[in-house]
C-alpha cells in the first residue's frame, strides 16, 4: 500500500497538521507578517539604495510586540513558553528579536537586522513545524527552568553570533580593501563597537547559559542517571567556547576576529543541539 | 522682460585661475561693488559671489535681462581692469539663470560634485547683498528656493555621499573602524604636508590626542605646534604605536619603518586593540605584511585615492537625478514668477473697477437723497446706473481694440475673448466694421454704448 509518494504526502500532511494544531493567536500571524516585512525592509536598506532602515526598525518592533502578545495569550491558556520544543523555539525567536531591539536602541546596526530578522523567521517556522507535543519525558519544574534559561542564553548567543558574522564580513572587506562591498557600504556598525557589543552580549548570556547547563545536568541525572546523548558534549562545546572567549579576553585581550570566530563556534554547537532535539521530536528516538 | 533673473560670471569651467583671480573680489570690496552694480541702468537687484572657483553676479533686471547682463559684463570686465577676462564671462537669463543658480547651490556646478562648501558661501554672499540693500524680494525668493533645492538634492540623491578627498577618506575609514573618534588618539609619524592635512581632518572629526614624532625632533615640535599636538622623541616609537589608535605615516625614509617584527610586539602590547595605519609616504613606510596581523588595518595612498575615485564616480551617477530635481524646481519657480507678474495687474484692475463703480453708485445715492422719486423712476435710475458702470468700464478696452494695429488685431481679439470668456466664433464672419467705425468717432455716449455692451 505504502508508496514513496504516499509517504511524502503523509509527512507533508502531518507537518501541516502540526502547523495548525494548537492554533496560535491572531497576534502570531501579525507578528509573522511584520517580521517578514521587516526582513524585506532591512534587506532593501542593506543594499544602500533605499532609505527604509527606520521603517524596518518600526516593523520589527511591531512584530516583537505582536509576538509578545501571542506568547502571553498562550501563557493564559497554560502553555508555558518552555513547555515544549515548539514553544521554546518560538520563545527563542522572541528573545533574539528583543535582544536586537535593545541593541539597536544604542547602535545603528541595520545590517544586523538584515541577518537577525530572517533568522527569527526561520526559528519561528521551525517552531511551527515541530510537534506541539505533550509533556516530554518527565518535564518537571527543574526541567522547565532549565529549558527557559537555556533558551534565553542561546537567544543571546544567537544575537552575538549575528554580530560576529557581520564583524567578520566587515573586517574582511576592510582588510581586503574592498570598499564597494555591501558589508562596508551600508548599515554596518563600526568594527570596534560590534566587538564591544558582542562581548557584552556574551558576558550577559554566559552566566544564564551556565545556570541552564548546571540545572540540565541535575535534571538529567535525576531522570536518567547517565549522559549518553550527543547533545550533552555539544552543549559543553558551546559552554567552553564562551568560557574561553571571556577568559582570554580579560587575561590576554583577545578580541576582534578571534572572538568573533569563537562566538560562531559556540553558537554552531548550540544550534546542533537544537537540531538534534528537533529531529528527535519529529522522528522519535 | 523687467523682473527677469540673470547671471553673469566666470568659473573653473570657463577660465583658469590666472584669469579668475583678476576678477576675484576681496570680502571688503563686495558691498561697494554691489552698490555700483545696482546703480547700473538695467540692474534692479544684485548679489555677488567670489570664491576660488567662481566669480558670479546674480541679479534681477530692470528692462530686459540681456541689457542687465550687458551692464554687468561691462562692469566686471572694465571695472576690474580685466579686458582679457571678458571672453571667459558667460551669462544666463530668465529660466537659464534660475537653473544656474539652483545648480550652483546644489553643488552641481562645483569642481567636486556635491561638495558642501558652496552652499555656505552662497548663503554668506546673499546675506552680504541683503545687508547692503542690493538684494530685493525677487532675488531673495530665488536664493531661498535655491537653498531649498540644495537641501532636497543632498537628501534625495547620493550626490553628497562618500568622502571626496584623501584626508576625508582617511577619516571615513577611521570611523568605520572606531565609530566615534572622540577620545581616540592619533600618532603622526614624519612631518610631511599631507600628514598635516590628514591630522587636521581627524582633529575636526573629534580626535582627542595628536602626537607627532619625527627623526628630527625640531621638525616634530614645529608640526605639533601647527596642529595643536604634542611632540615626542623618535626613540619612543614603539611605545607611541602601542598607545595610538590611528597612525598617519609620511616619512621620507628609504626603508620601511613600520615592520612586521615591530608590529608583532606592538599588537601584543596593545592587546590587539584595533590600530589603523594610513601610510601616505612614497616609498611606503609600512611593510604590507603588517596588514595580516590581527587588529591592524593598513591603507596606503593608492587605497585612499581609489576610494576617492569611486566616490566621485558615484556622485557623478547621482548628478542625473539631481538635475531632474533642479529642472522640476526651475519649472515651479518660473510658475511662481509668472504668477507674481499677474498679481499686480489683477490688483490694479480690481482697484480701477471698484473706483469706477463706487463713483457712479455714489452719484445715484446722492441723487436719490436729494429728491424723493416715484418707484418706477427709481427703478429706472438703478437700471441706468448698471448700464453706466458697464459703459465706463468698457470704454478703455473698446478704444484699445479699435486702435490696434491691423496685424495685431487677431491676437487682441483673441486675448479679449479669453479675458472675458467670450465665444470667439461669433466675431469671425460678422461684417461689423462699419458699425464699429462709426462708433469710434463719437465721444463716449455712455448710456448708448452701455446698452450695446449689455446686448
Amino acid at each position: 500500500m505504502s508508496s514513496p509518494l504516499h509517504d511524502v504526502g503523509a509527512v507533508l500532511g502531518a507537518a501541516t497538521e502540526r502547523m495548525l494544531s494548537v492554533a496560535p493567536s491572531p497576534a502570531f500571524w501579525i507578528a509573522a507578517v511584520l517580521y517578514a516585512g521587516a526582513a524585506i525592509a532591512f534587506a532593501l536598506a542593506a543594499t544602500g539604495r533605499f532609505r527604509v532602515g527606520g521603517l524596518a526598525r518600526v516593523l520589527f518592533a511591531g512584530a516583537f510586540l505582536a509576538h509578545a502578545v501571542d506568547i502571553g495569550w498562550r501563557g493564559v491558556q497554560h502553555v508555558h513558553p518552555a513547555e515544549t520544543v515548539r514553544e521554546s523555539l518560538g520563545f527563542l525567536a522572541w528573545i533574539m528579536a528583543g535582544g536586537y531591539l535593545v541593541s539597536a536602541l544604542r547602535w545603528r546596526i541595520d545590517l544586523a537586522g538584515a541577518v537577525v530578522s530572517p533568522l527569527v523567521m526561520v526559528v519561528l517556522a521551525g517552531a511551527r513545524l515541530s510537534p506541539a507535543g505533550d509533556d516530554p519525558e518527565g518535564l518537571n519544574t527543574l526541567g522547565r527552568i532549565h529549558i527557559t534559561l537555556a533558551t534565553i542564553g542561546v537567544g543571546i548567543f544567537a544575537l552575538a553570533s549575528a554580530l560576529a558574522a557581520i564583524y567578520l564580513l566587515e573586517e574582511r572587506s576592510l582588510k581586503r580593501k574592498r570598499f564597494d562591498t555591501l558589508a562596508f557600504k551600508s548599515g554596518g556598525a563600526p568594527l570596534e563597537r560590534l566587538d564591544i557589543l558582542l562581548h557584552r552580549l556574551v558576558w550577559v548570556g554566559f552566566p544564564i547559559f551556565t545556570a541552564a547547563v548546571i540545572l540540565g545536568v541535575i535534571w538529567v541525572s535525576e531522570r536518567d542517571g547517565r549522559f549518553n546523548r550527543p547533545e550533552y558534549p555539544l552543549a559543553l562545546v558551546t559552554w567552553s567556547a564562551y568560557a574561553v572567549l571571556l577568559v582570554t579576553r580579560s587575561a590576554f585581550g583577545w578580541r576582534g576576529r578571534r572572538a568573533a570566530r569563537l562566538t560562531l563556534v559556540g553558537f554552531g554547537a548550540a544550534l546542533l543541539v537544537l537540531l538534534i532535539y528537533l529531529a528527535r521530536r519529529i522522528w522519535g528516538g | 522682460m523687467s523682473g527677469d533673473v540673470f547671471v553673469v560670471g566666470i568659473s573653473w569651467r570657463t577660465a583658469p585661475v590666472a584669469v579668475r583671480e583678476k576678477l576675484a573680489f576681496r570680502e571688503e570690496e563686495i558691498p561697494d561693488a554691489l552698490r555700483e552694480l545696482v546703480g547700473a541702468d538695467h540692474v534692479a537687484e544684485a548679489m555677488l559671489i567670489s570664491t576660488c572657483n567662481r566669480v558670479e553676479v546674480y541679479g534681477v533686471a530692470r528692462g530686459t535681462a540681456a541689457e542687465a547682463a550687458a551692464d554687468v559684463r561691462r562692469y566686471l570686465a572694465r571695472g576690474r581692469n580685466a579686458a582679457d577676462a571678458e571672453s571667459a564671462l558667460y551669462h544666463h537669463v530668465a529660466d537659464g539663470a534660475i537653473r544656474h543658480v539652483f545648480k550652483v547651490a546644489a553643488a552641481l556646478d562645483s569642481l567636486v560634485l556635491g561638495e558642501a562648501q558652496i552652499l555656505g558661501q552662497l548663503k554668506a554672499a546673499h546675506s552680504v547683498a541683503v545687508d547692503s540693500g542690493a538684494s530685493g524680494p525677487l532675488l531673495g525668493r530665488c536664493l531661498e528656493r535655491a537653498f531649498g533645492v540644495a537641501k532636497r538634492v543632498r537628501h534625495e540623491t547620493t550626490i553628497a555621499r562618500g568622502a571626496a578627498n584623501v584626508s576625508s577618506v582617511a577619516v571615513e575609514l577611521a570611523t568605520r573602524v572606531f565609530g566615534d573618534l572622540a577620545g581616540k588618539s592619533v600618532l603622526v609619524v614624519g612631518a610631511g604636508k599631507m600628514s598635516t592635512l590628514a591630522a587636521r581632518h581627524l582633529r575636526q572629526a573629534g580626535v582627542a590626542d595628536l602626537v607627532v614624532t619625527n627623526r628630527s625632533f625640531d621638525k616634530a615640535e614645529k608640526l605639533a605646534d601647527e596642529i595643536d599636538g604634542v611632540a615626542r622623541p623618535w626613540e619612543q616609537l614603539e611605545a607611541l604605536l602601542a598607545a595610538a589608535d590611528v597612525v598617519i605615516s609620511s616619512t621620507g625614509a628609504r626603508q620601511p619603518i613600520l615592520t612586521v617584527p615591530l608590529f608583532k610586539k606592538v599588537t601584543k602590547a596593545r592587546r590587539w586593540k584595533p590600530l589603523m595605519i594610513v601610510d601616505i609616504a612614497v616609498p611606503r613606510d609600512a611593510e604590507p605584511k603588517i596588514a595580516d596581523l590581527d587588529g591592524v588595518y593598513l591603507f596606503d595612498i593608492d587605497d585612499l585615492e581609489r576610494v576617492v575615485a569611486a566616490n566621485l564616480a558615484e556622485r557623478a551617477k547621482a548628478a542625473d537625478a539631481a538635475t531632474k530635481i533642479v529642472d522640476h524646481e526651475v519649472g515651479q519657480f518660473e510658475q511662481w514668477l509668472r504668477s507674481q507678474r499677474v498679481v499686480p495687474t489683477i490688483r490694479a484692475m480690481r482697484d480701477h473697477f471698484t473706483a469706477v463703480a463706487d463713483g457712479e453708485v455714489q452719484k445715484v445715492i446722492d441723487q436719490l437723497r436729494r429728491k424723493e422719486l416715484p418707484a418706477d423712476q427709481r427703478d429706472e435710475a438703478i437700471r441706468r446706473l448698471g448700464q453706466l458702470i458697464v459703459a465706463k468700464l468698457l470704454h478703455q478696452p473698446q478704444m484699445a481694440l479699435k486702435a490696434t494695429e491691423p496685424t495685431a488685431i487677431d491676437a487682441r481679439v483673441e486675448a479679449a475673448c479669453a479675458l472675458f470668456g467670450l465665444d470667439p466664433s461669433i466675431y469671425e464672419i460678422k461684417p461689423a466694421a462699419p458699425v464699429l467705425d462709426a462708433a469710434a468717432d463719437e465721444p463716449p455716449p455712455a448710456v448708448a454704448e452701455g446698452k450695446r455692451g449689455v446686448k
